[in-house]
């Protein structure tokens, strides 16, 4: 099957001033989405899942921003890559496999790149919020926000047929009453409705590729629930394909085919989500494991036991250890394998057909 | 009750109500008001046009040098010259409207250039505009205008010309802040990433949607603001120049017989310039408001 995202090596990177030195957000990234799939990437805040998101749309605003790797999709008018001729606005400088300089060249490269994505963003890849109501013009009724998109992205230019349009997509993600809602502000709106009022806008282009950057973070839980299941009922509707971006692992794992565990601005483990999310597997990269390891399951809440945390803190992306980037919160190191943790980073492995881990612990078992 | 009991609208949906019932009768009455002066100012130049005052207001009369209100023909009176108040009043307002609307232009379209160059753009640029626009700030407006004054001639609109450079830095300065607070709600990024192009992002979303009632409040203001500033001028003999008619120099002429009990030729101005730019400023205040209405947020 032809894949419909392919992103391979990506790098972000920012440069902090005050620390002199780069914060590596994402770090050499890959991951594909197939036709009409789902991949869920999960992890910790600061894990560079958003970013990831925001250098597929080109939306990396700060310098240097995406340095390096490609980013393939099928559009409309054939394969693009998104990252064409990065190379040539980039100058980097490595030392031992790390950045150590980069220069670039960012004004050049936005204007190239707005010229890529000019017809892709919004068109072919649509994008949803967290914090749905802030991502909304509070000064214009939703009515007016949805058939501005529909105008801009579709064959329907006159009003009147837009505002048709707009109630069909209010109807679509179960708006009550899209005719009346038409002329209503974000501000009388609930968190809720206006996330399925941004999911109705990102839909409304009919896109080939939709990125839902943690779509039910700041919901209720209920309202969350049913957030989830109007995305799941609109995938099946429509056959969309998602990049769905979330650490809310229950979240991903009702909606997502693949998954993607990232930490430190690198994907750890990838595959079936079935087979990632699997409490009982034996192949499994040991932050994957804490994580699960983390949800209460109902038997630890009947017998009041403590909830289990990961140990130490989120990876400090500027001052990367040459080794595993998970080695100082790991508890599954064995003596053998202790001094390959601490010094060579390792790379990400194919164990089964379509699972990929990045651990030393596995490196002994043949690939494949 | 029964008010609300005609109509069935969605929570939040006001655009079915008929309009006195959708926003304040304050704000209504703020903005009925300030239209009347607008109305009024406009029939002072249809009045100008079509010769339709009851005297020429730089004749002077000789005979009736003085004469208080309510005289035969003047019901203004006149003033040390025996020119007729009410007819001066009238063509007055003239001295400020053009050149008030021309300061206001400057500002307002300098403004919102830089403001929206230093807010939505960033980078060095917006340095560049935060020091030019602390330059024009720190320099004292009056004895800018004195020295242009000087240095060409005692024109109402050179006059504006300079106060309208010199409100550059207020409309930017909001304009920019109003930016960098909408960029932290994150409408901004997902109008971008809705594929809208940057023009009509900054011009529709951002400028129109955002910052009208900033825009007109600014402009409202910024009328008042002429009327007054003609009127201090007037003061230091730098306003418009005698004989043609303005409220500031009505007031200063006649102001030299105040205390001899002719308190008229400069009451009668006086009030003209409380109650016009009360008017633009309840306008200004009740558009705000309305255009602010129930939405923010």
């Amino acid at each position: 099957m032809e894949a419909l995202l392919k992103i391979e090596n990506l790098r972000t990177y920012f440069y902090s001033r005050s620390k002199q030195a780069f914060v590596r957000a994402v770090d050499g990234v890959s991951l594909e989405v197939g036709q009409g799939e789902t991949v869920g990437i999960v992890g910790e805040s600061g894990s560079g899942k958003s970013i990831t998101a925001m250098s597929i749309m080109g939306l990396v605003s700060t310098g240097p921003g995406v340095i390096g790797g490609s980013i393939h999709f099928a559009s409309s008018r054939g394969q693009l890559n998104l990252l064409q001729d990065l190379d040539a606005y980039v100058e980097i400088e490595e030392k031992n496999g790390r950045v150590m300089s980069v220069n670039k060249d960012e004004s050049g490269w936005q204007k190239f790149s707005e010229r890529m994505m000019k017809d892709l963003r919004g068109k072919e890849i649509s994008m949803i919020f967290q914090n749905p109501r802030a991502s909304l013009n509070p000064f214009m009724t939703v009515g007016e926000q949805i058939s501005e998109a529909i105008r801009l992205h579709t064959s329907i230019k006159s009003p009147l047929e837009a505002r048709e349009r707009t109630i069909y997509w209010l109807e679509q993600v179960k708006i009550d009453s899209p005719g009346l809602r038409f002329n209503t502000y974000p501000s009388a709106m609930s968190g809720g409705m206006c996330q399925r009022v941004m999911i109705a806008m990102a839909l409304s282009s009919e896109p080939r590729l939709l990125i839902a950057d943690e779509p039910t973070t700041g919901l209720d839980a209920t309202i969350q629930s049913k957030i989830v299941d109007l995305i799941e009922e609109l995938k099946i509707e429509t056959g969309i394909s998602t990049l769905l971006i979330s650490h809310d692992i229950s979240v991903v794992s009702r909606l997502s085919d693949r998954v993607a565990i990232m930490y430190g601005g690198a994907v750890v483990e990838y595959g079936p989500t079935d087979l990632l999310l699997d409490t009982t597997a034996q192949i499994k990269h040991p932050y994957t494991a804490a994580l699960l390891a983390s949800i209460p399951s109902e038997q630890k809440i009947r017998d009041k036991a403590e909830l289990q945390t990961i140990e130490g803190d989120v990876l400090d992306t500027i001052n990367v250890p040459p080794g595993c980037r998970f080695y100082e919160r790991c508890n599954q190191i064995t003596p053998d394998i202790e001094f390959k943790c601490a010094t060579q980073h390792p790379e990400l492995r194919e164990y089964t057909p379509g699972h990929q881990i990045r651990c030393w612990r596995f490196a002994g078992l043949t690939a494949r | 009750m029964k008010k609300y009991s005609q109509t069935t609208v969605a929570i939040g949906d006001f655009s079915s109500l008929p309009f006195w019932q959708k926003y304040s009768t304050v704000d209504l009455i703020y903005v009925a008001y300030g239209l009347l002066i607008v109305v009024l100012v406009l029939a002072s130049y249809v009045a100008g046009m079509f010769d339709l005052l009851p005297h020429d207001p730089q004749q002077i009369n000789m005979d009736m040098l003085m004469a208080p209100p309510a005289t035969e023909g003047y019901w203004l009176g006149t003033d040390f010259m025996g020119r007729d108040i009410y007819s001066r009043l009238i063509m007055g307002i003239q001295a400020y409207f053009l050149p008030g609307l021309l300061a206001i232009s400057i500002s307002l379209a300098g403004g919102v250039l830089l403001g929206v160059l230093s807010g939505y753009v960033r980078g060095k640029l917006s340095t560049v505009i935060t020091y030019f626009t602390n330059l024009i700030d720190s320099f004292p407006r009056l004895v800018l205008i004195l020295l242009v004054v000087a240095a060409f001639k005692p024109d109402i609109y050179y006059i504006m010309m300079v106060m309208g450079i010199t409100g550059i830095p207020a409309v930017a300065t909001a304009i920019a802040n109003k930016i960098l607070f909408l960029s932290q709600k994150n409408f901004i990024e997902a109008a971008i990433a809705l594929g809208l192009r940057t023009r009509v992002i900054i011009l529709k979303h951002i400028l129109w949607y955002n910052c009208r009632a900033l825009l007109i409040i600014q402009a409202t203001l910024g009328m008042g603001e002429a009327i007054l500033l003609e009127t201090s001028l007037s003061y230091l003999g730098f306003g418009v120049q005698e004989p043609a008619p303005s409220w500031g120099n009505m007031v200063q002429s006649g102001a030299n017989y105040f205390l001899q009990g002719n308190f008229w030729p400069s009451t009668a101005p006086a009030l003209a310039i409380l109650f016009t730019i009360l008017g633009f400023n309840l306008l200004g205040d009740g558009l705000n408001n309305i255009l602010e209405d129930r939405r923010s947020r």
